[in-house]
């Protein structure tokens, strides 16, 4: 036991001096991944999945967070203080190391709210003057540059999203705050089941 | 040389902090590892002090995720010597309470002086504060953190050593990582909110209302007697989760010797085994732990010859949903002891040469918003009849029965209106209590009579 002890202590004191600073995928596997999940593929819906985000997407939200603009609850929980002590170049390598790694794989929803959804999403809703999501996310949901993938992300996160573009709780994108003003709650629900399932 | 005074300032109180290692009750959050992170309270708990699977990350790595400017060092080897943060986590804690039991207790000094045998003490205790605490805690260093508590106690009006880990971590890979904790409070480095240190949802008793009688070495006996303990961990993708340390006797304020009580023989090894399984907003643990201590009674008897032997191990399990509006979490721990007692019996001590010891406790909580909630749970330990170990005849804590056996429910409201307050009414009723429902101390008193209503408030800064 007293040998126990003696290499437990050796361990702590000397191995304390030998951490590199941190580069962004150690930042990404060490940090990121307790709420993002290993290579971004999150298993909480509180948290979005970011493998195979848009790096320039992954890059405003960051800066964003960093500088306040972004201010939906959970925003202010976690990110503000995440983002905070974050460089610009540290934003461009976590943005692109996530943009690398493979997307999670659309799930199949509830079939009838997904066609639903799959209407809402190819051509929009013309009498509510709600454009075609996939005008900017992509016919394929992966989105393009600062518009987002949304396929394969969790449902309840892009719920929460659309919901707060309209209530003015997500107010860093005034183009969704503006498409999404005459969405109805069923509407949301439909078009994010489709949107994540691709 | 500033930031060279505030390093040395906080190795010196870390140093006198291991030192030190002295324990008492009780369980907290704080509020430096928000400022150290710059991320709400929500983060890392339910409501604290519950956490989170990212606040049993964060404990996991030592509590070193940081997000303030650093005082920064290294080497011309790069590697980084020194990561300060540029002001020291320090959070306060204060708690207020109010206790009454159904019935009063004994005056403490009934049959002395001219205070009659049959005095009984005031009901209605208030305690400003119950406790006080400060805290560091946060990063020391890279990889290397620490939790340490020193604690005003309301009813002794001291200051002392309470809960303290020291840890430090570092990942092997993506998928492993290893550390080591020191501390002074079996359970007290552990994730999850089912083992001793942390329990929830009723991690907070009265300090002035009658408790129990007997409980297990890794439920509260080796924390009284004042132990340092020592472990290594591993984790392997926040799924299983495994740790071996050993604990040596270091009682508050005081050298081992025939005064001290319940020291242990050599060191007493420990063991904690968990796996977690996350899905959708759900997170499920089931695990064991437990501890083995061979220990010399004291208390004025020499440090030699037998020992009593506890064998702990116990079973755990939690399920945590943790939802934008509702939060619920129900956990339960089972706790078997093997007690060898060749030290007690050979001086008379127990009438048997071994006997057992069972805690069982479930709860439940909920919480709406993270603002209010309620929550509710039984707790039992059943053990041996042994008429010497549970001697009869003491008014409140005797045995007449000479059976150790307490049980009873608890129940709790809480109103939480900011991230770092809480107002709490609990009840607690006993239906047994140290082996009787009526009668059961051989001085008339009822277990109920010890039913306990307790508000307390609680504020961390």
């Amino acid at each position: 036991m007293h040998k126990f002890i003696a290499l437990a202590l050796a361990t702590l004191f000397t191995a304390g001096a030998s951490a590199a600073p941190q580069d962004a995928k150690a930042l990404a596997s060490g940090v990121c991944s307790a709420c993002h999940g290993p290579e971004g593929r999150s298993v909480s819906p509180v948290f979005p999945r970011l493998a195979g985000q848009q790096s320039a997407y992954i890059m405003l939200q960051l800066d964003a967070f960093r500088g306040h603009l972004r201010s939906d609850p959970n925003a202010q929980a976690y990110m503000w203080g995440m983002s905070s002590q974050l460089g610009d170049d540290t934003i461009k390598e976590l943005a692109d190391y996530y943009a690398a790694q493979k997307p999670v794989p659309g799930q199949p929803g509830d079939s009838k709210l997904v066609a639903a959804g799959a209407e809402i999403y190819g051509k929009g809703v013309p009498a509510q003057g709600v454009p075609a999501c996939a005008s900017c996310h992509g016919a394929s949901a992966e989105g393009a540059a600062a518009f987002p993938r949304l396929g394969g992300q969790h449902v309840d996160y892009l719920v929460a999203q659309l919901q707060g573009f309209q209530s003015g709780l997500r107010s860093n994108a005034p183009i969704m705050s503006a498409v999404v003003r005459t969405l109805t709650a069923e509407q949301i629900k439909a078009v994010a089941a489709y949107a994540a399932s691709r | 040389m500033q930031q060279d005074r505030s390093w040395k300032s906080v190795v010196m109180l870390v140093f006198v902090g291991s030192m030190l290692l002295l324990a008492a009750g009780g369980a907290q959050a704080v509020p430096s590892f928000a400022r150290q992170t710059g991320m709400a309270c929500e983060a890392c708990h339910t409501v604290f002090p519950e956490l989170t699977p990212f606040g049993r990350n964060f404990k996991l790595h030592a509590y070193t995720i940081d997000n303030l400017p650093q005082v920064s060092g290294m080497n011309a080897n790069k590697d980084q010597t020194l990561a300060l943060n540029q002001l020291p986590p320090l959070s306060f804690m204060f708690q207020a309470s109010y206790t009454s039991t159904k019935a009063k207790v004994p005056d403490t000094q009934a049959g002395t002086g001219s205070v009659p045998a049959d005095a009984l003490a005031k009901n209605g205790q208030v305690l400003f504060p119950q406790q006080a605490s400060l805290f560091y805690a946060g990063r020391i260093a890279p990889n290397f953190g620490a939790f340490v508590q020193m604690t005003y106690d309301g009813t002794s009006g001291t200051f002392g050593w309470d809960n303290t880990d020291i840890r430090y971590a570092r990942p092997a890979n993506d998928d492993f990582l290893w550390g080591v904790s020191a501390n002074n409070n079996p359970t007290v480095q552990d994730l999850w909110n089912t083992t001793p240190a942390w329990q929830s949802p009723f991690d907070q008793r009265s300090a002035t209302a009658p408790s129990p009688g007997q409980s297990t070495m890794i439920d509260g006996g080796l924390v009284d007697a004042g132990v340092a303990g020592l472990s290594v961990y591993g984790s392997w993708r926040n799924s299983l989760f495994g740790e071996f340390g050993v604990y040596h006797s270091a009682p508050a304020a005081a050298v081992v010797d025939s005064t001290s009580s319940n020291v242990v023989r050599g060191v007493a090894p420990y063991w904690r085994l968990a796996y977690e399984r996350q899905w959708d907003r759900s997170s499920w643990e089931f695990g064991t732990y437990g501890v083995d201590a061979r220990l010399y009674p004291g208390g004025g008897t020499a440090l030699d010859g037998a020992t009593n032997r506890y064998r702990d191990w116990a079973l755990d399990s939690q399920y945590q949903y943790i939802g934008d509006e509702h939060l619920v979490c129900v956990t339960a721990t089972y706790i078997r002891e093997q007690q060898q007692l060749d030290a007690f019996h050979a001086a008379g001590l127990s009438s048997n040469a071994s006997d057992r010891l069972t805690t069982i406790r479930i709860g439940s909580s909920y919480y709406y918003q993270r603002r209010y909630g309620g929550a509710l749970g039984v707790f039992s330990t059943t053990g041996s009849a042994d008429a010497a170990l549970y001697p009869g005849g003491t008014p409140l804590t005797g045995y007449a029965n000479s059976i150790p056996d307490s049980k009873g429910w608890s129940s709790e409201l809480d109103w939480v209106p900011y991230e770092n307050t809480k107002f709490a009414l609990q009840y607690t009723a006993y239906n047994k209590f140290n082996g009787g429902s009526s009668n059961y101390d051989g001085s008339g008193r009822s277990a109920r009579d010890n039913n306990t209503l307790y508000l307390l408030s609680w504020i961390n800064f």
